[in-house]
């Protein structure tokens, strides 16, 4: 089988994370920033896989399952964080949570 | 061959649905393109030979999470949001130049990891025994403890979301709204 570079890895991972970045900047809505976190997230997986391919380790597989996690956790969380703020202030966009600015 | 040419398969349509979350601007187009980019990336797992990470990212992953957000999505009225602008255009795109430094960031700490990392020490164990194997006993002999704090992690996670989410009696924002 022909071995995939590990550059071509690394060209996916660093583009869907510079996508999941501009979106995190980008996004009005609250819950279409978590998507663009997930998107981060996925990226930073590409990028072990790869390079855990391409070094002949397993190493990198283990910490792409605890991100996995961590990700679940966030998702978790962030929603919870999303509905309470929905619920106590009708809020869904950004630019409206100006109270740390006042 | 036909690996090189599955790569570019799903690297371009992962890519492809990226850009489509990012830009969609309809919430729930926009979870539908992410659920089509977590499964390409699983594709990419699978072709770059690690299939116990892709099974779970198809089974957990690509699964589990897009159904809480569609839950949150029907629980929560969104009228508000469609007549509102989706993006923050101006200053996405005056943000973009800091982007590219965040970009020259990740390339310099990259090639320089590159440079000076281990090659090759378990090779034969992956031969020898397969991926998940190998995985498997890496993951319950050195790296035991991450995985308890883990599930340690995931049982605050539970207990700070079901905190958040309840419901209380009086909030500070009935009386200032």
């Amino acid at each position: 089988m022909a071995k995939i570079p590990v550059e071509w890895y690394i060209i996916v991972s660093v583009v869907l994370f510079g996508l999941g970045i501009f979106g995190i900047i980008v996004r009005r809505n609250l819950l279409t920033i978590l998507f663009c976190t997930e998107l981060v997230l996925n990226a930073i997986n590409v990028a072990f896989v790869g390079a855990d391919e391409n070094l002949n380790l397993a190493k990198g597989q283990i910490f792409s399952l605890f991100i996995i996690g961590f990700a679940a956790i966030e998702a978790a969380v962030g929603l919870g964080i999303i509905v309470s703020i929905f619920r106590y202030r009708l809020v869904e966009s950004s630019d409206e949570l100006t109270d740390m600015k006042e | 061959m036909v690996r090189q040419f599955l790569f570019l398969l799903f690297s371009l349509w992962s890519i492809f649905s990226a850009l489509l979350v990012v830009l969609l601007p309809n919430p729930v187009y926009s979870l539908i393109s992410l659920l089509s980019t977590l499964i390409a990336i699983s594709g990419i797992f699978f072709v770059a030979g690690a299939e116990l990470v892709g099974a779970i990212q198809l089974m957990v992953y690509a699964v589990a999470i897009p159904i809480f957000y569609v839950i949150v999505l029907t629980a929560l009225p969104w009228e508000k949001a469609y007549k509102r602008e989706s993006h923050y255009r101006s200053e996405g795109i005056l943000t973009f130049p800091l982007l590219i430094i965040l970009y020259l960031q990740i390339l310099f700490v990259l090639v320089s990891g590159i440079l000076i990392s281990p090659k090759g020490q378990i090779r034969g164990l992956i031969k020898k025994f397969g991926n998940s194997q190998v995985i498997g006993a890496i993951l319950f002999n050195r790296y035991f403890l991450p995985f308890e704090v883990i599930s340690l992690a995931l049982l605050l996670g539970m207990i700070g979301a079901i905190l958040i989410g309840r419901k209380e009696e009086k909030t500070y924002g009935q009386d200032s709204r």
